[in-house]
């Protein structure tokens, strides 16, 4: 053991370098195993096989053309029957803002019918108010199923069932929105102030007055902005959901596809983000003073 | 709960009548229920539907149980993980495409205020069209199969990805970006490590999150035609062939808690 300065020198070189060493070792083989996936994804996604014809970003380009419609400016507010004008490619827009409504209706149902389905659920699953695990567990559970589900395969079983329409559609999102939203409640709500719930229990308040008083004043505004939050969500899924005969505008655009009418895509597709971006904005500002509210109350 | 007066002389709200605030919150509340009732007699939600719909779905659940693999597990097993590859496939090709977005949206990158308006407007555009509606828009361009369901998910990312992008080189920290200029390197050498140590962690965890999320969407493409499970499911509920239907969601569940699970340890060790 020759404690000289140099030895210590060498013995950290000696670490360093095998540092350095299994590092590069690991980054390489994580490398390479993740290549391996990418390669084997692309590869089995046919994302360059020539059986459509090899040439992607080509076909994209192609496709983005074919859809934007011929306008011609001289000819651009004339009536439905000249082709190039503005009637021309939205012809059937009565019929399209009647749809864009009915997703609107869709998503707005949804939202209220799941997100009491979520207040519920969330009251049940929250360690402070409910003081029995076992149903904590199964509520909670059972709202980790429903978020998992994917939608549009609810929506299939429930068109089924129930046919063609807006009603399939209405519950798949009540379900989803459960879903999602009851985890959010429930973490809300074990966040409440406990104080006013001890003031409560002094008082010798029952369950359900314990809930009306101390806790949703606390919540609601909450509540509400996750709600409005999740309207938003639902509207852009009403608008898809539509597609598997879940009614509103994706019934539209299932048929404009069925007849390949490549202007309508674009002409229903303006139309749909149109529609969410104008309740989002709708939303976001009664969100901000929900909140200004909250912050103003306290 | 506000129970102080604001100032002075006025009375406190709580010593007002209660009766003028009562009676505006009842009309307001049934005005709610009033069209929400109103929309759901638009949209045809009768009890009767409802109750027959009801009856059927009972039935259909009924055959679930026990689930069945219909002879098909193979077939099932690959066609998941073709789902799991196209999520793959897109969620790469929308890290690729975002990146420069995500740059040119970053303020700190692009200070012109308006073009950084307008850009983010755009993305916010964008980030309305659902994966679904790219996916049927796609399918009709490339015909069935995978391809259009990868490009799909990509399109449904990219701005979503480019946003975050933009927002996570916005909000890291200029001081060791300055701190690597004050040592006098080049500029590359000051993004290499000035930015990217702060921000490749961050981008990587979004990353993985969009792996999950695409994981979830692939599964729903295949329903309009574009290849994986979902094509795979749409055919089995089609023959009401439901015990199959519950093997398959079954599984399915059980794939995207296992991806969920890597992902979040991939994640935690990120971070």
């Amino acid at each position: 053991m020759s404690a000289g300065p140099n030895s210590v020198v060498e013995t950290f070189e000696l670490a360093r370098r095998r540092a350095l060493r299994r590092q590069w070792l690991q980054s390489g083989l994580g490398l390479l195993v993740f290549s391996l996936i990418l390669g084997v994804s692309f590869q089995r996604s046919q994302l360059f096989s020539s059986e459509i014809g090899g040439d992607p970003l080509g076909r994209i380009g192609e496709f983005l053309v074919r859809m934007t419609p011929s306008l011609q400016g001289e000819v651009l507010f004339e009536s439905r029957s000249t082709p190039g004008s503005l009637a021309s490619w939205y012809y059937d827009l009565p019929v399209w803002l009647a749809a864009i409504w009915q997703t609107i209706e869709m998503a707005i149902i949804a939202t209220v019918l799941g997100s009491l389905g979520a207040v519920v659920a969330s009251l049940l699953c929250a360690s402070n108010l409910m003081p029995w695990r076992p149903v904590r567990f199964i509520v909670r559970r059972s709202l980790e199923v429903t978020r998992t589900m994917p939608d549009l395969v609810l929506a299939l079983i429930l068109v089924a069932a129930f046919g063609v329409g807006p009603l399939p559609g209405v519950i798949t999102l009540s379900i989803s929105t459960m879903g999602g939203l009851g985890k959010l409640f429930a973490e809300i709500n074990e966040e409440v102030d406990p104080r006013q719930l001890e003031a409560l229990d002094a008082a010798g308040a029952g369950t359900l007055n314990k809930i009306r008083y101390g806790v949703f004043p606390q919540v609601l505004p909450a509540y509400a902005s996750y709600g409005l939050l999740r309207l938003e969500g639902n509207l852009a899924a009403a608008g898809a959901l539509g597609i598997v005969g879940a009614g509103g505008i994706g019934l539209e655009l299932q048929r404009a596809i069925t007849y390949t009418e490549y202007n309508t895509y674009l002409a229903i597709l303006i139309l749909m983000v149109s529609m969410i971006f104008l309740i989002d904005l709708l939303s976001e500002t009664i969100r901000h003073r929900l909140i200004r509210l909250d912050e103003g109350g306290q | 709960m506000t129970l102080v007066a604001p100032s002075g002389d006025t009375a406190p709200p709580a010593v007002h009548s209660p009766w003028p605030g009562l009676i505006r919150g009842t009309f307001a509340t049934a005005a709610c229920l009033a069209a929400l009732a109103a929309m759901m007699i638009d949209l045809k939600m009768a009890p009767e539907t409802l109750l027959s719909g009801s009856s059927k779905l009972g039935r259909f659940i009924a055959s679930m149980v026990p689930p069945s693999d219909g002879g098909d597990s193979l077939r099932i097993l690959r066609s998941l993980a073709e789902t799991f590859a196209m999520a793959v496939a897109g969620t790469a090709l929308a890290i690729v495409a975002a990146l420069p977005l995500g740059l040119l949206g970053a303020k700190t990158v692009v200070s012109n205020g308006l073009l950084h308006f307008l850009f983010r407007r755009c993305l916010d555009i964008f980030r309305g069209v659902p994966a679904l509606v790219w996916a049927l828009i796609f399918i009709s361009a490339f015909g069935l199969g995978p391809f259009a369901g990868v490009v799909a998910l990509a399109f449904a990312d990219i701005p979503n990805l480019a946003k975050l992008f933009a927002e996570t080189l916005e909000n890291c920290d200029r001081g060791p970006v300055e701190g690597a200029r004050a040592s006098g390197v080049s500029k590359i050498l000051e993004i290499r490590f000035g930015l990217v140590p702060q921000v490749a962690p961050v981008l990587a965890s979004q990353c993985l999150y969009y792996l999950e999320s695409n994981f979830r969407h692939a599964a729903v493409l295949g329903i309009v035609g574009a290849g994986g499970i979902g094509f795979e499911l749409d055919e089995r509920i089609r023959i009401f062939a439901f015990d199959q239907v519950a093997y398959i969601v079954l599984l399915y569940m059980l794939c995207v808690a296992a991806l969920d699970f890597v992902s979040r340890q991939l994640r935690a060790r990120l971070a």
